[in-house]
């Protein structure tokens, strides 16, 4: 039953999978590798030293993986708060100076990070926030919510208003239109906006090093350090790790994202 | 739209409850001990220090990125300082000391001038000099701590030519050490001469990171000295016109030999660990370092073949020590000069060296003979040379103007050439 096209399907998908989930395979050798020579096509001898080493209590991932989880969701709901109301007004509002405006929310995104980082710098230390957690959650807000208005405003243009009204006229009260109503539209937009929010904070190294200070510990700050020093196996074993949330916040956000959207519109 | 308003309100509560947790961050840090001043630090009974130290907690600005290093300082070394002390020791983690120096040189910008979070910090060079420029080190402290006395007078006045005074402490020790593999080259070019012949006659086998690697840029230096007709020259201070003439030189031949590099010179890896993975890749048939031990744990780590061992230059090759600072605005800093001295003495210096395979940093003719026999029988790896060997081969590095000045002449008329 494979025609043509069903081929093409079959290698377009392979491809794909090669793509997507070889460096995940590759990664998973160097973990466990404990020599590895040319010309050898795999290791000659394996070990789960690099594993051993990231579990133990001396690497402190538990906390690095905490504060990283803990970052990466109070930003993401921060972010979605932020944008909301930014994102309605793009989407549905229309008005002078839209565009500047839409360009202004966007301009954190396309400042040099060194730059803004630095400058963010002397203002936190001015108001004390440098060196703790909220500083650097202020950090990461930066290049968040732009991205958050952006997948936000995408899901409000597709807002069906007319419902909303409609409920109003049939008695529902504010509350009742933005829970049964408007919400669930939005629900998928805002699932995958959260979770972009999320992935780019949850991958954030310089604002984290730098407003962090050395005393807020993320995942990515121990990953570049064992990167720079060539331990390969540990850097493979922080970097899938690494890797893991970011698959499962995709997944969950693919499960939950536009497929399966109300449709509203005829 | 009430929709709006609730937004807006919701997100001025929070900006709210995040300047309050900022704000209890702050304060409800552990107690970090009282200020001090330089000038007291010297009638100051040490007993008194310990005491003011006792309970506190020492924020450790290092480099992070070796395993055998992280485990040793989390481990043995703070529980070693909570049994003696009473110190609790935190590791503030970084990828590059030049991290910790900027953060203060924005502290001072913004006038941070007191509870700094930094206490201690792991540097030398460059980045002591960008420090001591920029007024961000506490001191002097280094000549009031009782173990700085075993320490090498040269290594106690000056850091790549800067003068210390008194702003940092002498610590470890670091060697440039060449490793070839044996099952692969029978004898390797031991000395400058040797090596510029070898490079030579195997066309492609070798090349070097690129500075302002810290690896490549002492490769270079050496050639400079050699150039330069040798490393006595280069000790007191800068001179332009031994400078000039020693980099045309060094220059001239590192043109010459290009098109005999890996590559033909077109491109230069651009960290050690590049031009490590080229040698284990057997792409090039030699690596190097500054540290003695490196190959012995790369065998132990299994990144390197049983069969590679290091060698030095006939003439020499280049060492230098890292130190201890103190920031200007550490908060601690009876607990950081109380680590600090802990880090210097015999006890806790053998113990790196069986631990993390550090040289033996102290002079050998100060030390009381058991001592001395001590040092020399800490063990080695397979590949680290012997202790006295590595210290009749120790050349000082020169002033840190001479090592900039080079890397720009590098970077314009051989890397863009």
């Amino acid at each position: 039953m494979v025609g043509r096209s069903g081929w093409l399907k079959l290698v377009i998908w392979a491809t794909l999978g090669v793509i997507a989930l070889g460096p995940i395979l590759l990664l998973s050798i160097w973990s466990i590798t404990y020599s590895w020579f040319w010309p050898d096509l795999l290791p000659d001898s394996f070990s789960l030293r690099a594993w051993r080493y990231a579990f133990s209590s001396v690497a402190r991932l538990d906390v690095a993986l905490l504060t990283s989880l803990g970052i990466g969701a109070i930003v993401a709901a921060i972010s979605v708060l932020i944008g909301w109301p930014a994102a309605r007004v793009i989407a549905l509002a229309d008005f002078p100076g839209k565009r500047l405006l839409l360009f202004l929310l966007l301009l954190p995104v396309l400042a040099p990070p060194l730059a803004s980082t630095m400058g963010m710098h002397a203002v936190f230390l001015r108001y004390e926030v440098a060196d703790t957690v909220a500083g650097v959650i202020m950090a990461h807000l930066v290049p968040c919510v732009p991205y958050a208005v952006l997948l936000l405003s995408g899901s409000f243009s597709r807002l069906e208003t007319g419902l909303e009204d409609q409920a109003r006229t049939l008695g529902a009260n504010v509350y009742q239109v933005w829970r049964y109503v408007t919400l669930p539209q939005l629900m998928p937009g805002l699932t995958v906006a959260a979770a972009f929010a999320f992935l780019i904070s949850w991958s954030q190294y310089l604002p984290t090093l730098i407003i962090g200070g050395g005393s807020v510990q993320t995942l990515p700050l121990s990953l570049v350090a064992f990167q720079r020093s060539g331990d390969d196996p540990i850097a493979a074993v922080l970097s899938l790790i690494f890797l893991a949330p970011a698959v499962i916040v995709l997944l969950l956000a693919s499960a939950g994202g536009p497929a399966d959207a109300p449709r509203c519109r005829r | 739209m009430s929709r709006f308003r609730i937004s807006i309100l919701l997100l001025i509560l929070l900006s709210g409850l995040a300047c309050r947790s900022a704000d209890s961050a702050r304060t409800g840090g552990p107690d970090r001990g009282p200020a001090l001043d330089p000038a007291g630090l010297v009638r100051m009974n040490w007993d008194e220090l310990s005491i003011q130290a006792r309970g506190t907690t020492v924020n450790y600005a290092m480099w992070a990125g070796d395993e055998a290093r992280n485990r040793y300082f989390r481990g043995a070394v703070a529980g070693q300082l909570r049994e003696r002390f009473g110190v609790t020791l935190n590791i503030v983690p970084l990828s590059d000391a030049a991290e910790a120096v900027n953060k203060l040189l924005n502290e001072k910008g913004a006038g941070r001038t007191t509870g700094g979070s930094i206490d201690m910090i792991w540097i030398n060079g460059e980045n002591f000099r960008t420090a001591r420029q920029g007024g961000v080190l506490w001191g002097p402290f280094a000549d009031a701590l009782p173990n700085i006395a075993l320490y090498p007078e040269a290594a106690r006045q000056r850091d790549f030519g800067t003068p210390i005074e008194g702003f940092e402490a002498p610590w470890q020790r670091a060697q440039f050490v060449m490793a070839y593999d044996t099952a692969r080259m029978a004898t390797p070019p031991r000395s400058v001469p040797l090596l510029m012949d070898w490079i030579r006659s195997n066309p492609g086998r070798f090349t070097y990171p690129a500075p302002p690697d810290f690896t490549g840029s002492v490769f270079l230096r050496h050639l400079l000295y050699h150039f330069g007709g040798g490393a006595e020259k280069f000790m007191d201070g800068f001179d332009e016109a031994l400078y000039r003439q020693a980099a045309d030189a060094t220059i001239a031949f590192l043109n010459q030999i290009r098109p005999l590099l890996w590559r033909k010179g077109e491109t230069y890896p651009t960290t050690l660990r590049e031009t490590d993975r080229l040698f284990v890749n057997r792409e090039i048939d030699l690596s190097m370092s500054y540290g003695p031990g490196f190959a012995s744990e790369r065998i132990a780590r299994g990144e390197y073949p049983a069969t590679v061992r290091t060698f030095l230059f006939d003439g020499g090759t280049i060492g230098n020590y890292s130190y201890l600072a103190i920031p200007f605005n550490a908060a601690n800093r009876p607990g950081a000069l109380v680590v600090i001295n802990y880090l210097l003495s015999i006890e806790s210096l053998l113990d790196q060296g069986r631990m993390i395979g550090s040289i033996f940093p102290l002079e050998p003719d100060r030390l009381t003979p058991a001592d001395r026999e001590r040092a020399e029988e800490l063990p080695r790896g397979p590949a680290t040379l012997p202790l006295a060997e590595l210290s009749r081969h120790l050349l000082s590095e020169p002033d840190v103007r001479y090592l900039e000045r080079f890397e720009r002449d590098w970077r314009e008329r051989v890397l863009q050439q």
